[in-house]
Parts: C-alpha cells; structure tokens; sequence
C-alpha cells in the first residue's frame, strides 16, 4: 500500500479500516454502474443474443450443457459448412462456452435453474465488474489506490469496452478483457516480486485466456517485449529472470492442451518472439551469474563474444527454419498489421470485415472521451518514475495505439491502458489540488539555501532527473487555484459519464437482430424482420434443409432458424465462401449448377432498399465479387460490375453482368411492384429502379419478411419434362401473368403493420 | 501459253505480297529488337502504328496507348510503363525472333492523330490486336484490358491475359534487382559502422529518459489522432470547399482530412501538456503569486483547448448533445 500523506487525516493509520471499507464500497458501486450500464438493450429490447458470432457462441453453449463437456470437445458439426462439415470442438476457444456452462453447472447446484440463455446474455456485463476490480489492482501497482478506484470506475464505463460488452454481446471478447488486465497484473505482480507463485498464476490465467480468446497473441508478444526493453535497459534481475521463466514455461505448455492451438506457440512466427526472449533471458542469466563469479575481465568480452555469436546463431536458425517452412511465417491476420496493404490486395476476405477497418480519430474521442488527452499524460507520468512496471504501461501504450490505429476492432485493447495511464494523470492532479493544508510561502531571505538541500532529496528519488520534475515539491498556496482546477476536472468528469452513457445508449446497445426506428411522433418502433425470417425457416422448411447465404448470416441462421448453412462467420474455409460469393454473383445458368451441386433448397438475400437499411447485401457485394475473384479470376471480374464511368450503380445503368447476377435479380425480384409504374427507388442507394423488373427462372420467392429485409428463395428443382428453366418459363409465359397478379396483391405495400401473415 | 504467263504474273504477285509480308515482319522484329525504347517493345508513332495493327496479320500484337508527359498527370501510366517493358523484355529474350507476337506503346505525345481517331480520352489503354489468320470475323476486333490500379505484379496479370486470348504462353522473367539488394546491403554495413562510430556520442542520447519520454508520447499521439487512417486510406491533406474556401474538417464521423489530423493531434498534445503541467509544474512554482497566475491560464487553456475539441467532434458528429461552455459549435 502506498504510504497516505498525513494532511488529509491526521493519522493515517487510525482511519485504516475506514478506507478499507470506503474502497470495497466503491469497488461495488462501480461493478454496479459498470452491470447497469450495459443493461439497456435488455430493457429497451429484451434478453436477447446479438449480432453474428454471439449467436455462434450461443449454439455452442446450448449444445454444451445438453451433451456434456466430452461430447463437446468432440463435437464434429455438419449442420455448417455444408458438405464439409466443421471439427467443431476442435476449431473454437472454448473458454466462453465452458465459463458459462460452469456458471450454469454452479447455479444448478445451488438451486438455481437458470436458462441458459440469460446467463449468455448476462456474461459479459458481469465480467465487466471483474475488469474494473482487475483494473484497479493493476492500477494499484503503477500509483496508488486511489488512482486505481479511478481507474476501475473509468474502465467500468468507457464505451471502448461497453462497445462489446453489453448484455447480449456473448463474445469471446466479454471475458477476454477481463483475463487480459487480470493476466497483466498478475504478470506486473511477479516481476516485481519475482516470485514463481505468480508466474505460475500468471501462467494459469494466460492458459485461461488462450482458451477463450485468440487475441491471447497480444499477452504472449507484450510480456517478451516487456522484458526485452527491461534488459535493454540494463535492467535484467533474478526476479525479471524467475517471473519470465516461470511465465513462459507453465504458460506455453499449457496453452498448448487447447485443441486449436495446439503446436503453434512453437510453430508460428507469432509466438516466435516469446521463444526468442527465454532464449535470450536463460542467455543473460547465464552471464549474469559468471560475471558474479569471475571477475577477470578478458574473459568478460570472451563472454560477451560468446552471447553476441550464440544470439546471432539462434536468431539466423530461427531465419532458417522460417525459410524452410518449419516455422510457419506470420498468418495474414497479424501480417496485416504490420503491412497495411498486404491485406486488401491478397487476403479480400479480411479486409472486407468493418471491423478490420482502419481507425478514424472521431472513433477514438467517441470511445474514450477526454481518457484520449489525459492518455498521454499518464504515459508521461509513468516515465517520471519509471520502475519496471511503468515500462510495462508504457510498451503497452505504444504499441495499444498504433494497433488501435490500424483496427477499429483492436480499441478494445487500447481501452484498458487509457484506462490507467488517465486515471494516473487524474489522481495526480486530484492529489496536489485536493490537499487542504497550504504551504508557507518561504523566506525570501532563505530561499538560495534551503532549495538545494531538497533538491538532492528529490532527486534521489529519481536517478538523472526527469524535466519539469527537477525543482522541490512545494504545493499550492491558493485556496481559489486549488478550488478552480478541482472543479474544472468535476466537470470534465461529470461530462465524461454524460458522454459514457448517451454513447452506451445510443450506439452500442443495438442487438442488431432487432432494429428500432422512430415513428414521427416520437413512439419507438420496432423492425424485427430477421427473426420473423428465421422463424418462418424455422418452421416451413425440412428439418435438413441447406440454405445459402453470404457468410455473415450463417451463425444468425444456425443459432435462430437450426437450418443447415452453407458457410458462416468462421471464415476457415476461403475456397468455400468464393463458391458462394461466385453463386452470387454469375448469371442464373452458372449459379443453379453451383446451387444444384450443393443441394441448396433456399437461398436468403438481406435488402435494405425498401426501409434504408445500409447494411444489405448489395452494398456488401463487391466483396462477394472480389472474394469470388480471388479464386476464378476469368469467371469472375470486378470491373464489369462497374459502369464505363466506374461507378457502381443498381439502377438502369447498371452493367449487364450486375443485372444478370443472381444477388441483383433476388434482391430486385418483383420490387417494382410495390411502386407505380417506373417509379421504383432503392432507398439506401437513392437510385430509381428501371420500370421493368428482373425475372427469375431458377429460383421461386418463397417469403419476403415485413420491411422486404429479409427475402428467401426455394430453388427449383429439375423440370418434370427435363427442360431447362429458361424455356420454361418462356413456355409459361401467360401463366406467370397471373401468378405475378396473386404476388403483386400481396406485395401491394400499404398493408396494415400488424397483420398475421400464414 | 497464255495460262501459263497469267500462272506466272499470279505467282510474282504472289511471292511480292508473300515478301511484303515478310518484309513488314522483318521490320518489326528489328524495331522490336533494335529501335528506340526498351528491347521487346516497338515505340509507336502515328506513322507506325498503322503498320502494326493493320489487318492482314499472321503475328498478334499487344499495344498500350499511354501518356507518360508529366503534365496528364496519369501516375497509372507511369506506374504500369516498366511492367510493360518488363513483358516486352522477357518475350524478347525468350524468343529472339518474337515468334508472332509484337508489343508496342504509343505515347499521347506521339501519336496525337490516333488517339483522336480512336476517341481515346484516357490513358492508359491496352489492346490485343489477334492474328488474323483463323479466318474469323472476330480476329478483327482488338480485346481491351482492364487494368487493376491495385495490382502489384501487373505484368503477371498481363501475361494470363494475352496467354488466354492468344495461342503464345507468355511468361515473365523477373530480372533480380541488384541495386535494391546493393543499396540494402550498403546500407545495413553504413548503418552498422555509423551507429559503431556514433555511439559514444549518441549513448547519452539513447539512456535519455527525455527523449524516449518524447518519442513515445509523439507515437502515441500520432497514432490516437488517426495518422494509421491517413496512412492506409491515402486521405487528402485539404479539401477545396464549394465556394473556393479550403475545407479543413471532412464532413462525416468515419472520415477524416490530413490537416485535420494534425489539429487534432496538437490539440490533444497542448491538452495533454497543460496536465502535466498542472500536476508535476505547478506545485514546484515557489512564489505564490506567479503560481496562481500560472494554474489559472494553464487550467483557462485546457477549458477553451477541450472546448475547442469537442466543437469540432460535434461539427463531425451532428447528433452529439453535449458541449464545453466557451465555443459552442
């Protein structure tokens, strides 16, 4: 505990207990705030999964707790990715399945029988009280308490991690942050009290976060670069030496038991700089330990030669088996950082996830607030001191924000240590104006002596002095400076949790599933067209039926409709997903083959065009196009669903190729119906539609949700007499007239909101 | 007798026009060969040009309209220019006589009355002029391609392309760069004998607290105010505004301008030091009097700095509520 200045109360040890107990009530309150502020999408809406993966995570936490944690382990799924299948127990981190069906376990034994379901949706808000509770004890280490309850209560609201951690978001990331911070304090712990116990728990809790979350990458680079940094500083210690040790050790050996990662930590390039550093530090230790014993100095640079020389050899070994493929070389997701051009070009189908998208500054105010500018001040700060755990915040923050730049996603790392480097910066200032008692001005007489005595004592404390830290530590005279800065801060800090709040509010509680628009007078209403459309899947098609659609709804159509996909969000398989994407995008004759071969019975299109839902598959369908691309180059080409002006368009000037590809046809089929004659409108893309409509031969329109979000289709099957598609319905022509009539009286528009549909 | 002298004049027509023809080939394959422009490629004029892509043709012929003069400002062009001559070259090496299949360029400077004829009006364009030997209608009409601004190994791509449209395999031999792995080398040993010599000197430097203080805050800072955007979206610096004002702020929450950037950077730096200096200056300041002063302005230009920010923050997001008393945007 960091010692108390004894002005406040006047003895510091009398009102122990009184802040023991002051501490734990305001570690309660935030969890508290931290709980209920994610709880709004649970009140607004319902208790309700969100998004895509989630729902994923979900099936896969339902199917634990039905069959058991064996049968899950070896859960093969052919319900995806159909006719592969997916090893599934084999390919997840199933940390976030196993943490909520021990939960489950554990609610059942005390009696407690709660539905699955809303512990998934609960999960993460809970742990987003543990996050603030492991913020405020790594905080602790880096200041004071102080400073960490700041930072707990900081961590516990900034939308930075709100953004994923709201009720209802059941993702890997709900309990990861929480492991992060906790893994790092325990990390910070046993550096500093070089202690094996806590490597080995470090160890333990890097096992648990390996298991729930591949971001785990970002401990086993961080904690290597910590340490190489301490021993480039001259640093190196036996306790440095022990906590790595034990670390790496324990930690790799058991991050190896999880089936998806297995033999990686020794067989990629990201997880070659851990091996590199135990390497080096067993390399340091050695020489550490002769030097003690053998003083002479020839056989030190020997000595050094020797390390120089075996750091050169193992480093070019390491070059070599890279070379050779022992090693594989860094995976394209984390290869993508570094080069940020590399993945657009080669790998479309990561630079076409929103997430991966680089970071614009609007985002980091939106998700940080004021934490942004107090950020690097607290950064600042830390090098005043700079004791080994400060390194750490600083590494930390360098490399946090240039990932945070390149990735929207990875702003959830970023998040913690704003986290605790602003809450530095805050305490600090909090510290020198919150102090009642002022100091006496000093004797102008005496003022050239006394200085320098304290200067030397200052100084001390910081060997080659620091800027703006060299004069003594006097404080602040004036009540009305104090009362000033003080209240200026309240404000920053009560508009911070405005900020917090409104942005949690307004942005990061949208289920997604459910979306909620305004009706002109004010009342919320609520557009539910997904569910509508799982449910209609759900309950009208065979239970094995196979349904194409582009990946983002694979897990939305496992988790809600329990209808065989074709691919999902765990994008394994590239060549898959082009197959799709290439179904999409080529005219009808190409995709009923690729239908036919997959036995696709329904195909399902997102259109926003009626409401003005951006998120549609139109506007994701150049990434269909180019992942296609990807794997056939000649039967596939980005350019020609482009105009001769190059712009993508859907109305009449659209392409010939764009009018042909079945995405187009699903998504425009019979839409022009709902409007008077040639006065059809995309609303999200603001175009008037050609008057004459598009015509299917091969599929049928099975359903079309309320707002046309959601439109299925039933693939034909072959023609009774053997015609193709194409002649038939040239053949049929009069009497597709007056099925189009029944259509159009169902699509006629202005129906009532509210009425049953069969 | 009659027979027989129309037998031969049809003949010496015959072998005149077989030797034009081989005497037009001839031509090409020393200007392919020879000629001005790198080996392979056949530099166009208007002159020429009629002689390459003129049917009858028993050669095929790959020809890229251009404008390389600085002033059509078409970086495309000059980006693409030596993968084409990449081509050319490797075509030429492999097969000396050119075997049927000639590359050419026409600059805009050259050829002005082509470009007009064809309606060219952008650059760059390429053509496969087909051989016209099969005897199909469609021989006559030349293919276009079309270019990927993102491709990285263009000439590769090129070369599937005319490998699928003609009967030649064309690959592409990739010359080793000698002056990159040179200047890498030289440039490792110079780094490695300056950092050699320099150390004594820059030792200081390198345990100074204050600079990697400042080298980390500046990364930071860069970093957090978006640079990583600017880098991978190649964002403008400034917009020209409608009414001939610089537009410095880009509208929209997920965009952003390069100067915009800055402000935003030096904003937050200016905010971030007026804490600091708040919190580590202050109480060191020995005359009551000075310090008050000096608290009050560093917490005045904090206020109107975060003020100041969070104006521009709501110009960039409309719907945002709240705002810092002295700028109300």
């Amino acid at each position: 505990m960091a010692p108390v200045k004894p002005s406040f109360f006047k003895d510091p040890a009398s009102t122990q207990n009184v802040r023991a107990i002051l501490r734990v009530v305001i570690l309660l309150t935030i969890a508290a705030a931290s709980i209920s502020s994610r709880l709004f999408s649970v009140i607004r809406f319902e208790s309700i999964i969100h998004e895509f993966d989630p729902w994923f995570n979900f099936r896969a936490s339902k199917y634990l707790v039905k069959n058991g944690f064996f049968d899950f382990w070896n859960w093969f799924d052919d319900r995806t990715w159909y006719p592969l299948g997916r090893v599934t127990g084999g390919t997840l981190y199933p940390g976030l399945m196993v943490t909520s069906g021990a939960i489950w376990h554990m609610l059942r034994m005390i009696s407690l029988p709660v539905d699955i379901r809303n512990i998934c949706v609960l999960l993460a808000p809970g742990f987003s009280g543990l996050t603030a509770f492991a913020t405020y004890l790594f905080t602790k280490e880096m200041k004071d308490s102080s400073a960490g309850l700041l930072a707990a209560a900081f961590m516990g609201i900034a939308p930075g991690y709100i953004s994923r951690s709201v009720a209802g978001s059941y993702d890997n990331e709900a309990i990861a942050i929480f492991l992060l911070m906790f893994t790092f304090y325990l990390w910070i712990k046993a550096a500093k009290l070089g202690s094996a116990l806590w490597g080995g728990l470090c160890a333990l809790f890097y096992f648990y976060m390996v298991s729930a979350w591949g971001g785990y990458v970002f401990i086993t680079n961080l904690i290597p670069l910590h340490v190489f940094v301490l021993i480039l500083m001259g640093r190196y210690s036996g306790r440095i030496y022990v906590a790595y040790s034990s670390w790496y050790a324990l930690g790799t050996l058991a991050s190896m038991q999880i089936p998806f990662v297995g033999f990686l930590p020794i067989r990629t390039s990201e997880h070659m700089a851990a091996l590199g550093i135990f390497g080096l530090i067993q390399l340091v230790a050695f020489v550490d330990y002769l030097r003690g014993q053998v003083p002479s100095k020839q056989f030190n640079t020997l000595l050094r030669a020797l390390v120089i020389l075996i750091a050169i050899v193992a480093f070019s070994g390491l070059v070599l088996l890279t070379v050779t493929g022992v090693i594989a070389p860094w995976s394209g997701r984390f290869y993508s950082l570094w080069d940020t051009g590399y993945a657009k070009i080669h790998i479309p189908i990561i630079a076409s996830v929103s997430e991966h998208q680089p970071t614009a500054w609007p985002s980091f105010f939106f998700d940080l607030n004021f934490l942004i500018w107090l950020f690097p001040a607290g950064v600042y700060l830390c090098f005043r001191q700079l004791r080994d755990e400060h390194v750490f915040v600083v590494v930390y923050s360098v490399m946090a924000s240039y990932f945070s730049g390149v990735m929207v996603r990875l702003m959830l790392t970023l998040t913690p240590i704003v986290c605790v480097a602003a809450a530095i910066t805050v305490s600090s200032i909090l510290d020198t104006y919150l102090e009642i008692d002022s100091p006496e001005e000093p004797d102008p007489d005496a003022e050239h002596k006394k200085p320098k005595k304290e200067k030397v004592k200052e100084v001390g404390g910081s060997p080659g002095g620091f800027l703006s830290s060299k004069a003594p530590y006097i404080g602040i005279y004036s009540i009305t400076s104090k009362i000033a800065v003080v209240a200026a801060f309240s404000v920053y800090l009560v508009l911070f949790v405005l900020h917090c709040t409104w942005v949690t509010s307004n942005a990061y509680s949208s289920p997604s599933v459910v979306l909620a628009s305004r009706m002109p007078d004010g009342s919320q209403h609520i557009i539910d067209d997904f569910r509508e459309a799982y449910y209609w899947l759900r309950k009208n098609t065979p239970y094995d039926a196979k349904v194409m659609s582009w990946w983002d709804y694979g897990y939305q159509i496992g988790g809600m409709a329990d209808r065989t996909t074709l691919v999902d969000n765990n994008t394994w398989n590239n060549t898959h997903i082009a197959t799709v994407g290439k179904a999409m995008a080529s005219g009808e004759a190409v995709s009923y083959e690729i239908l036919r071969k997959h036995e696709v019975d329904y195909v399902l299109v997102i259109f926003g065009g009626l409401l003005g839902y951006s998120g549609d598959d139109i506007n994701k369908f150049l990434w269909m196009v180019r992942i296609a691309e990807g794997v056939w180059p000649d039967e596939v080409q980005e350019r020609k669903f482009f105009t001769a002006r190059g712009e993508y368009k859907v109305d009449g000037d659209a392409t010939d190729t764009m009018k042909n590809s079945l995405m187009y046809k699903m998504s425009y089929y019979n839409y022009q119906s709902l409007f008077p004659p040639g006065q059809a409108q995309d609303r999200v893309r603001g175009a008037k539609l050609p008057a004459e409509g598009p015509v299917l031969h091969t599929l049928d329109e099975a359903f079309t949700s309320e707002n046309w979000i959601v439109r299925i289709y039933k693939v034909k099957d072959l023609d009774a007499f053997g015609r193709d598609h194409f002649s038939v319905t040239a053949f049929e022509g009069g009497k597709k007239k007056a099925k189009k009539g029944g259509l159009g009286g169902r699509a006629a528009g202005k129906r009532g909101r509210r009425v049953l549909r069969v | 007798m009659r027979l027989l002298s129309l037998l031969a004049a049809f003949s010496s027509l015959l072998s005149l026009s077989v030797a034009q023809k081989t005497h037009k080939y001839h031509t090409l394959v020393e200007l392919s060969s020879s000629g001005k422009g790198p080996k392979g490629t056949i530099v166009l004029t208007d002159n020429n040009y009629n002689d390459l892509t003129n049917a009858p043709r028993n050669y095929s012929a790959v020809v890229l309209f251009t404008a390389m003069d600085q002033r059509f400002g078409c970086t495309l062009c000059r980006d693409f220019q030596p993968e084409f001559d990449l081509i050319g070259s490797s075509w030429n090496k492999q097969h000396p006589n050119q075997d049927g299949l000639f590359f050419g360029v026409l600059d805009f400077s050259n050829g002005k009355q082509t470009f007009q004829r064809l309606q060219m009006s952008t650059a760059p364009i390429m053509m496969l002029f087909p051989a016209t030997t099969t005897g199909s209608p469609a021989d006559h009409v030349p293919l276009r391609y079309d270019f990927n601004p993102n491709d990285v190994n263009a000439a590769e791509s090129v070369a599937r392309w005319v490998s699928s449209h003609t009967k030649h395999n064309v690959t592409i031999n990739r010359p080793f760069n000698y002056a990159k792995f040179f200047t890498m080398v030289i440039g490792i040993i110079g780094t490695a004998t300056m950092s050699k010599l320099a150390y004594p000197y820059l030792a200081p430097a390198l345990y100074s607290r204050n600079l990697w203080a400042a080298l980390s805050l500046v990364a930071v800072l860069l970093f957090t105010s978006g640079h990583m955007f600017n880098h991978i979206r190649k964002v403008p610096y400034v917009v020209q505004g409608r009414n001939g004002g610089v537009s410095y702020i880009a509208g929209g929450f997920s965009n952003q301008f390069g100067l915009e950037t800055q402000i935003i950077a030096v904003v937050y730096a200016v905010l971030a030091f007026s804490s600091i200096a708040l919190c580590l200056k202050m109480p060191r300041i020995e005359s009551a009097g000075n310090q008050k002063i000096a608290v009050m302005a560093w917490n005045l230009v904090l206020l109107v700095m975060f003020s100041f920010l969070m104006s521009v923050f709501k110009m960039k997001n409309s719907g945002y509520p709240f705002f810092l008393p002295p700028l109300i945007a």
